[in-house]
């Protein structure tokens, strides 16, 4: 029922300071006038959460089993390696309403699946083509350059572990 | 000045990067600059009490002057005249101290005070005429708090007032909850008026209590139905509701001069203080500072309480109002470390607790900080030290309680977790609750929370069924936070039981979950010895086999070729001629409906096709609804064998059969009533069927689906402006889902009461056909838990469609105004008689 202009503790459902900045700098970037809308007002209504920091073996049952506690789900787009179509550590949650979405935020957000705490944001809605990774190998950019060891992401980062392995070769010289 | 570091935990502090990505950026502008006064007041403000560190006290006087000596500073006056007031709203727990800040400042400048009353007021009149009453229960706390610098009885009119609505509402119906709910905020007021500076109120507290008597100590007929312990066997306590209760220890205080020890009076030292600062300044009155602060003793000016109307008759807000039952997951241990329900502090505790779980449902980070810090906000000793271990209680002094701040505090958020018929949030808040209490604090939480489940565990047998379905979905949750520990050593014992037995059931069920959660090979290697059977070979296959695939069964041939189809998403002809061939041969070997076996085969080529994962499922449902929508309406025993080949399919993993059914009901290839029946007609199995949990999640999701609809029909139907001819429309859909529903309810309670009065034929033919052996006595316990939730859901849906439709338009309301028709139909067009409200597209 709390209907305050200011609370007084933060709000834990509010759009993700990396989306906010996202579309800070896009609009910035490309300096169109007009476009003067706030970043998160495509948010308003919005019922599709993006997850991340999911480890790769993370089942569409699991997420289900989890994040329907929020709610009845409509859709779950798991995101895939753009080149192997296996799993790649995120997914899109659509519930039927934008509380439920919130509501995810809320509960959901930062608390553990599959023992790794995860990540949710408010998202305007998937299209096709989102579900897969961005990164240069198939999978998120995150995973290209990761330094640590993380075993339920595949190891080193992809990048990561090229470069690592090119010096090696170079130390040690081809073919062993 | 001092500066200030971010505390390092704080529910606004820095603790938490990852959602404050701009940090870097806003750390170099605090270095910069110096903070504004005004920001300082609003930040000592909102952390005011938080700390054991400093006393609250000085906070308080702190704030007050900065207040009264810059009042005439637009932005301070704002800030402090908001921030008062949003914390008395938001954070229930700091409201002494709130006030506090207020007494002090009225002794040196009446001005801030008399508009913050105004302001106090204006929320409360507007609350008052929303129904909001939880709100207004806050603010007349604080008003309550301030009653010694108001003028005349300054709260107790209203108090009066608010008790007269109470009885017209009581006197125009037995049935009334709204009448209980204003003397609940009657006798939560008092105990704070009596804490406050005020004196001489004795007598009208005592009139008043002497009136309340008889509203809040009869018992409502719906007490029982919200009793959390469902048989009278093995129940801690008498069923009391929490008003009756507050009754009975508010009585004792009155009888004790108002002693209400736990409630904290930062004023005493707060007008101490400010008395002993005007004698120092009097006596160096020559000197040049000869500030004007502290210039009047303390109270300082009485101001006039704020103008209050009650409207005649008071309405109330959204949230539907039920009776309220003290439930305490720590009653009955050896050594008492909550207060005892005689104790008035068990009260008061509770209500602010439960106030600020369920207020900042927002941040439950914050809100498990401020529960780990109870003992910040009442009287300084009420509790034992933090993380005090059980076990040490025995070894302090007994000459006063021994209360533990964690249990206290846990023991709130299972009061919600365990309100019936519904907490105030989704059950997932009050696990995230738990959760962020265990990660703040572990030490101290955890073994609270052990003897928490140890209590449930053991209340197995007696406790609502549906508290027990909750009860076993928060531990999996939980424990999937926490590397599934959890000490199963010390049930072994029970692995003994008879399968249907409540704690085995518990056990079965909370393992289902742990693995739906996570998977199979993780949770056998959290498990003891005696438990690995229990997590069976089948749990650990991704793809259950498919059974055709066996010569020996039924039809293996024509099973396998619809598989291969399927797979190869062949077109619906191309799958007939084997459905043909299934037919054929059933009718020759006498099958009585051939579309039974034929379905079987079918649906079971689906789940094995569709096993890798629910979107691969869902893919082929899509391709195939066709056939799968037909099956229902030609027979209604092939519609139920739908279910019964997904459910063996899966059947060491209910999880996913239960998640399918659900989907199978969006597109409407199941019906409710199928499952329904399917469950407690088709499977009922002399009942022992009503004791696996995955079965009750299935009827309660199922009956879930068609009151949450019903739900959006009647949101529907009340909207207002709402006018013929889609009233019509809406109102016939009511009627006929309505009817729908009441069969549905009717279907369950007529094949569970046959078990639940030991009555059920089969169950008579168990055995030995005595129906007297031990488990038919369980099965039949089961039957009357059963009975009891449904009926209980039947009830609640059934008022809430009476109360929602008392202020709805009649059928026949035209428009005064005629609106013009495309405005007309973009207003309503959900709503124009095809009602697919969330009907579920199937979840494609």
């Amino acid at each position: 029922m709390s209907t305050l202009s200011h609370h007084t503790v933060e709000r834990l459902d509010r759009p993700s300071a990396y989306y906010v900045g996202k579309n800070k700098r896009r609009k910035y970037s490309h300096d169109e006038p007009e476009k003067q809308e706030e970043p998160t007002d495509n948010l308003k209504n919005a019922t599709t959460l993006y997850v991340g920091n999911l480890s790769f073996y993370t089942t569409e049952e699991q997420i289900h089993e989890l994040f329907a506690k929020c709610g009845e789900i409509k859709r779950l787009v798991m995101g895939l390696d753009r080149f192997t179509k296996t799993p790649c550590g995120f997914c899109f949650v659509e519930y039927y309403t934008h509380q439920d979405a919130l509501d995810c935020l809320k509960y959901i957000g930062g608390t553990k699946l599959d023992e790794r705490i995860i990540r949710t944001d408010l998202d305007p809605g998937f299209e096709e083509g989102r579900q897969y990774g961005r990164g240069k190998s198939g999978g998120q950019v995150r995973d290209e350059y990761r330094e640590e060891y993380d075993p339920g992401r595949g190891g080193y980062g992809r990048a990561y572990a090229d470069d690592q392995r090119r010096r090696e070769e170079e130390d040690y010289g081809k073919g062993r | 000045m001092a500066d200030y570091e971010r505390r390092p935990h704080g529910p606004r502090g820095g603790r938490k990067r990852r959602y404050r990505d701009d940090d870097d950026y806003d750390r170099r502008q605090r270095r910069r600059h110096e903070e504004p006064l005004f920001v300082k007041v609003r930040r000592q403000l909102l952390t005011i009490a938080e700390s054991a560190a400093r006393r609250a006290e000085d906070d308080a006087i702190h704030i007050a002057k900065t207040v009264a000596e810059n009042y005439g500073d637009d932005e301070i006056r704002g800030v402090y005249l908001e921030t008062a007031i949003d914390l008395v709203l938001e954070q229930p727990l700091k409201i002494p101290f709130i006030a506090a800040t207020v007494l002090a400042a009225n002794v040196l400048n009446p001005e801030p005070v008399s508009e913050l009353l105004t302001r106090a007021g204006e929320a409360l009149q507007g609350y008052i005429n929303a129904g909001a009453w939880r709100e207004v229960k806050l603010l007349l706390r604080f008003l309550g708090c301030l009653q010694g610098i108001l003028e005349g009885d300054g709260i107790f009119p209203l108090l009066e007032e608010i008790f007269a609505r109470a009885v017209d509402l009581q006197t125009a119906s037995s049935e009334d909850l709204l009448g209980l709910e204003l003397v609940k905020i009657i006798l939560f007021t008092l105990p704070y008026v009596m804490a406050s500076p005020a004196t001489r109120f004795e007598t009208h507290a005592t009139a008043l209590l002497e009136k309340t008597d008889i509203i809040a100590s009869t018992p409502h007929a719906l007490v029982d139905l919200v009793d959390p312990f469902c048989l009278t066997e093995g129940k801690p306590a008498a069923t009391e509701s929490v008003i009756s209760l507050m009754q009975k220890q508010l009585q004792g205080e009155s009888n004790r001069s108002w002693e209400l020890a736990c409630l904290p009076r930062p004023w005493k030292r707060i007008y101490e203080t400010l008395e002993a600062q005007k004698e120092a300044q009097d006596e160096g009155a020559q000197d040049e500072e000869e500030a004007e602060s502290a210039s009047t003793t303390a109270p300082g000016a009485k101001h006039a309480f704020p103008q209050v109307v009650m409207p005649s008759p008071v309405g109330h807000g959204a949230r539907a109002i039920f009776p309220e039952i003290y439930l305490s997951v720590y009653a009955n241990q050896d050594i008492e470390t909550v207060p005892p329900t005689s104790d008035i502090a068990s009260s008061l505790l509770r209500d602010s607790l439960v106030d600020t779980i369920n207020i900042l449902d927002f941040n439950r980070i914050a809100t498990a900080k401020y529960l780990i810090d109870v003992d910040c906000y009442f009287t300084p000793n009420t509790f034992v030290k933090r993380a005090t271990p059980f076990d040490r209680l025995r070894e302090l002094p007994t000459d006063r309680p021994q209360w533990k701040p964690e249990d206290v505090a846990v023991d709130a958020v299972f009061s919600q977790l365990f309100q019936l018929p519904c907490p105030e949030h989704k059950f997932i808040y009050y696990h995230s609750v738990l959760t962020e209490c265990c990660k703040i604090a572990p030490a101290a939480i955890a073994p609270s929370l052990g003897r928490a489940i140890r209590f449930l565990y053991r209340s197995l047998e007696s406790i609502d069924l549906d508290l027990s379905q909750r009860f076993l979905d928060w531990f999996s949750h939980h424990l999937s936070n926490f590397g599934f520990t959890w000490k199963w050593s010390e049930w072994i014992e029970d692995l003994g039981l008879p399968a249907v037995h409540p704690r085995m059931a518990f056990i079965t069920g909370a393992l289902d979950k742990e693995i739906r959660l996570s998977f199979a090979q993780r949770i056998r290697g959290t498990l003891p010895d005696p438990y690995q059977e229990l997590v069976t070979e089948g749990k650990e296959k991704d793809t259950p086999d498919f059974k055709y695939m066996s010569d020996t069964t039924p039809y293996s041939n024509e099973g396998k070729e619809i598989m291969q189809l399927v797979r190869k998403k062949a077109s619906d002809e191309e799958i007939q001629p084997f459905i043909d061939a299934i037919e054929e041969q059933a009718k020759s070997l006498g099958v009585e409906d051939p579309l039974i076996p034929s379905t079987d085969a079918f649906v079971t080529a689906i789940c094995f096709v569709g096993s890798k994962s629910l979107s691969h499922f869902l893919s082929c449902i899509e391709r195939n609804k066709e056939r799968l929508l037909a099956i229902g309406p030609k027979s209604p025993r092939a519609q139920r064998q739908i279910i019964t080949s997904v459910m063996d399919y899966w059947v060491d993993q209910p999880g996913i059969g239960i998640n399918i059914i659900d989907k199978l009901l969006n597109y409407t290839i199941l019906t409710p009533l199928s499952v329904v029946e399917w469950a407690l007609v088709d499977k009922l199995a002399a009942g022992t069927v009503l004791a696996k949990p995955h079965v009750f999640e299935m009827i309660s999701a199922t009956v879930g689906k068609v009151t949450n609809r019903l739900r959006q029909i009647v949101a529907a139907r009340t909207q207002p402006s709402l006018y013929e001819p889609q009233l019509s429309v809406l109102d016939e859909t009511l009627k006929r889902e309505k009817t729908d529903m009441q069969a549905l309810f009717r279907v369950i309670e007529d094949s569970i009461v046959s078990v639940a009065g030991g009555s059920n034929d089969e169950l008579m033919e168990r055995g030995d056909g005595s129906g007297t052996l031990p488990e038919d006595e369980i099965i039949r316990r089961w039957g009357q838990r059963w009975l009891r939730v449904f009926r209980r859901k039947a009830g609640v849906e059934e008022s809430f469609i009476v109360e929602a439709l008392v202020g709805a338009a009649p059928v026949g309301t035209v428009a005064l105004t005629p609106v013009p028709d495309d405005a007309a139909a973009s207003e309503h067009a959900p709503l124009n008689g095809n009602m697919d409200i969330v009907e579920g597209d199937g979840g494609k």
